[in-house]
């Protein structure tokens, strides 16, 4: 009697059990093919499915920020439009919630058409036969593309090709944007001239931290600020030195960062700036910004930093709200040292994206077909227009064959960057973009840099980068902050061979930037 | 009355240590407040730290709800939240009862299925599996239905139920009440506290769903507050890479904090009181 009545109830309860377990059991047995092609529930494009032929979807993917919905979307609905398609970018604010997305989707087979991963993804994907080779498509289905980032850039295809296999479209490189920032208005207060060589630098430092810039009657300033080792960029370059694990040329040759003999001089030059206590303290703990929040502040009168960070109206119109005489300026020519003027080391051939495309697309060729559309319409002249400036007659107008920009560009065209594919011609769009900031950029643009050829190199396998640069990093400023004697230098490069394996991954870079030919 | 002045030390000690923890940790949740409803150019004065604002702007929420995709995500939290808790609680319960009932055949192998589940997980990669099989991808059902029932929250309600006196099934059975019946009419009635309590950890749970988003959300318009207000606090984190990032100003990052939070926050109090009840696992109630 009262058995039968259970019945109901647990089977219930069974079912409900069963699907907690369902987690468990892992439902591997169901997704062998790679189409998701039929979904329910996705009825939320509301498009007249009366044309003759269905828009082709295409799922897009990057980490990236800003992009808004697809409705407000101008740059979205006009390709679609032109291209028939139904392009769905997923943009993902953090770069490892990215990674990770990107990995669970591989692992589920459910792949993006054209997605962005860094090289060294590119070189784990295609290792694993994930990706399509492109070199078979490039001279023909992507001309257009690849003229175009030829265009800018010689050397690119390059950089993207891994084992004489191209796996990924190089986006444009971007220009370096970084340079030595100093305050006019302290620099006049004192009645200082502007530094041009390292020494004069440290002779500014000394007087901004020592002589009250902001004339407040406590010595609560410093000379520079900055974030970890980095902020010494302009030190190592006038040391001739590109700064500690960079790659580049010396005297004819593969040089590395950590093996430079001007590597000691030039952090001996930086521990004499720690020791006159010209150096914010926290410099080597500084993250998440704050550094350009403090120089704001007034709180130091030097720091490394790109035009975008200090010189877009936004920043200028914070530190003016903070102190009206302030007057951040760029240090042009770079401070002279020793080994030259340089501003750090750029690597000026490294792609700003790697796109890949997954292998199981080869077998829809009508897909293929809209995913190269894409990208050529993107590098083609009409749609880069499109995704640099917009619309016209909305976000910019043309005159006399110009770009106009409008109020509505600076408002909305924040995003349109996710959609250069390929990338643009930075000087030109820059100079459109940013018309106030067109001297800064011009600036860091032209100013003297050591070649680095980072972008070359892949870590061989078994070596630990992260490991190895956090090592790295945490003896260097030992050494900067007079922990460990400069003297010990040698060791810990010893150390750093044995312990890290630093030796296999210069020797793989060496190799590979000189396979490349960029050093012979 | 030595002893009584002893009494009087203790508790003061006692209230300047509860004092100062409760400063600790109000300060932190008060300057997020106050920076977002203070000035930009008031704040960055004040290098960043404002504790009581002397003037009031509401210009970053404002900003907040112009520029960002902040109002549908609210939808979109407020929607699974919402539906998303109703339906745990449903199932939850449907699991929890029948397994409460010391009659039920083959209770044990049933406990044990579930408390397996503590033990073990699927891990991420299986899960996505499932939910790609089932069509759930870039539908709203994702964030729904794969935590539906939360195999803890079963054995918490279950050993709620456990502690009605059975004397109580007896009598409606006696009346001629089945077991939905008595279910739905006897048992849910008086498990109210309980009741809260899960709910709250499912809402609380549905609220802040972030990961799972990131997981299986490829559509931007189906992303969540948890996701879209990250967004807004990674970007002023980092180095400025895309040169046309806005970054978003940090009265506005906190106005995005508090707008996350706020809405648990008004909630928490009023349910508190049930918790004690509710959350007592097995033991003896009072």
């Amino acid at each position: 009697m009262n058995r039968s009545k259970w019945v109901p109830l647990s089977l219930t309860a069974a079912l409900v059990t069963g699907s907690l377990l369902a987690g468990c059991s892992s439902g591997s047995g169901s997704t062998s093919g790679g189409d998701a092609a039929a979904k329910p529930g996705e009825s939320a494009s509301a498009s007249p499915s009366a044309a003759p032929s269905a828009p082709v979807k295409i799922q897009m993917a990057m980490a990236a920020s800003g992009l808004p919905s697809p409705e407000n979307d101008d740059i979205k609905k006009t390709i679609d439009k032109k291209l028939n398609t139904d392009l769905q970018l997923t943009a993902i604010a953090s770069g490892e919630d990215y990674k990770n997305q990107i990995r669970v989707r591989i692992s589920g087979g459910n792949f993006p058409d054209l997605f962005s991963v860094e090289l060294a993804d590119v070189k784990e994907f295609s290792d694993k036969g994930l990706l399509l080779d492109l070199t078979p498509y490039i001279d023909k289905d992507l001309k257009t593309a690849k003229d175009f980032v030829l265009s800018e850039q010689k050397e690119i295809i390059k950089k993207a090709t891994i084992n004489n296999k191209l796996y990924a479209i190089p986006r444009i490189g971007d220009v370096p944007f970084s340079t030595m920032w100093i305050r006019q208005d302290w620099l006049d207060k004192l009645n200082l001239k502007m530094p041009t060589t390292l020494d004069e630098m440290m002779a500014v430092a000394k007087a901004f931290t020592e002589q009250d810039p902001d004339g407040n009657g406590k010595k609560d300033t410093y000379g520079l600020t900055g974030a970890k080792i980095g902020a010494f960029a302009s030190v190592f370059g006038g040391f001739g030195a590109g700064g500690p694990g960079t790659f580049y040329e010396k005297d004819g040759k593969v040089m590395n960062g950590y093996y430079d003999p001007a590597m000691p001089d030039a952090l001996k030059f930086i521990k004499s700036m720690i020791d006159a206590g010209v150096v914010d303290p926290e410099i080597m703990t500084n993250k998440a910004n704050i550094e350009v929040q403090k120089a704001f502040q007034g709180k130091a009168g030097m720091i490394f930093r790109g035009w975008t960070d200090m010189a877009k109206d936004e920043f200028v119109a914070q530190y003016k709200a903070i102190n009206p005489n302030a007057n951040w300026v760029q240090i042009s020519p770079p401070l002279k040292g020793p080994g030259g003027a340089y501003d750090g080391a750029y690597d000026y051939d490294r792609p700003s994206r790697y796109w890949v495309i997954p292998k199981a697309l080869e077998k829809d060729k009508a897909k293929l077909q809209k995913v190269f559309d894409l990208i050529n319409y993107v590098s083609s002249a009409e749609g880069n227009r499109l995704v640099m400036y917009g619309l016209e007659g909305k976000h910019y107008n043309l005159k006399d064959g110009k770009v106009i920009p409008t109020d509505l560009m600076a408002k909305e065209g924040n995003y349109f960057n996710l959609y250069q594919i390929t990338g643009r011609p930075n000087k030109e769009y820059l100079e459109i973009k940013f018309p106030n900031q067109a001297a800064a950029t011009d600036v860091a643009i032209k100013a003297p840099r050591i070649k680095a050829f980072d972008s070359s190199v892949l870590p061989p396998t078994g070596y630990n980068k992260a490991d190895a640069d956090r090592f790295a990093e945490e003896e260097l400023i030992k050494f900067v902050t007079g922990k460990r004697p400069l003297s010990e230098y040698p060791d810990f490069l010893k150390t750093f061979e044995t312990t890290f394996q630093y030796k296999t991954f210069v020797e793989a870079g060496e190799k590979q930037i000189r396979d490349q030919g960029f050093v012979k | 009355m030595v002893r009584k002045g002893e009494d009087r030390l203790f508790q003061t000690v006692t209230m300047l240590i509860l004092a100062l923890v409760g400063l600790v940790s109000v300060v932190p949740l008060l300057y997020v407040f106050s920076v977002s409803l203070t000035p930009f150019a008031e704040v960055l004065r004040h290098g960043g730290y404002v504790l009581i604002p002397k003037e009031i702007t509401f210009h970053a929420y404002k900003k907040l709800f112009e520029s960002s995709g902040i109002p549908r995500a609210l939808g979109v939290t407020v929607y699974i939240t919402v539906v998303g808790t109703m339906i745990n609680l449903l199932l939850t319960t449907l699991v929890a009862y029948p397994l409460s009932r010391k009659k039920l055949p083959g209770r044990n192998i049933f406990l044990m299925m579930v408390v397996l589940t503590i033990l073990f997980s699927g891990g991420i990669i299986p899960t996505y599996l499932i939910v790609k099989a089932t069509g759930l991808i870039d539908s709203l059902w994702a964030l729904i239905l794969p935590g539906a029932v939360n195999s803890f929250n079963v054995l918490i309600i279950k050993s709620f139920f456990e502690q009605l006196p059975e004397e109580l099934f007896e009598s409606a059975r006696i009346d001629g009440a089945r077991e939905f019946r008595i279910l739905f009419t006897l048992v849910i009635p008086l498990s109210v506290p309980a009741m809260i309590t899960v709910g709250l950890f499912y809402a609380v749970g549905h609220w802040n769903s972030f990961f799972s988003a990131i997981m299986y959300m490829t559509d931007r318009s189906l992303y969540p507050l948890q996701v879209v207000v990250r967004e807004i606090l990674m970007l002023s984190q980092q180095q400025v890479e895309n040169v046309e990032e806005q970054v978003p100003t940090v009265t506005m990052q906190m106005a995005a904090v508090i707008f996350a939070s706020l809405p648990i926050l008004v909630v928490y109090p009023f349910l508190q009181k049930h918790f004690t009840k509710g959350m007592l696992l097995g033991s003896i109630k009072g």
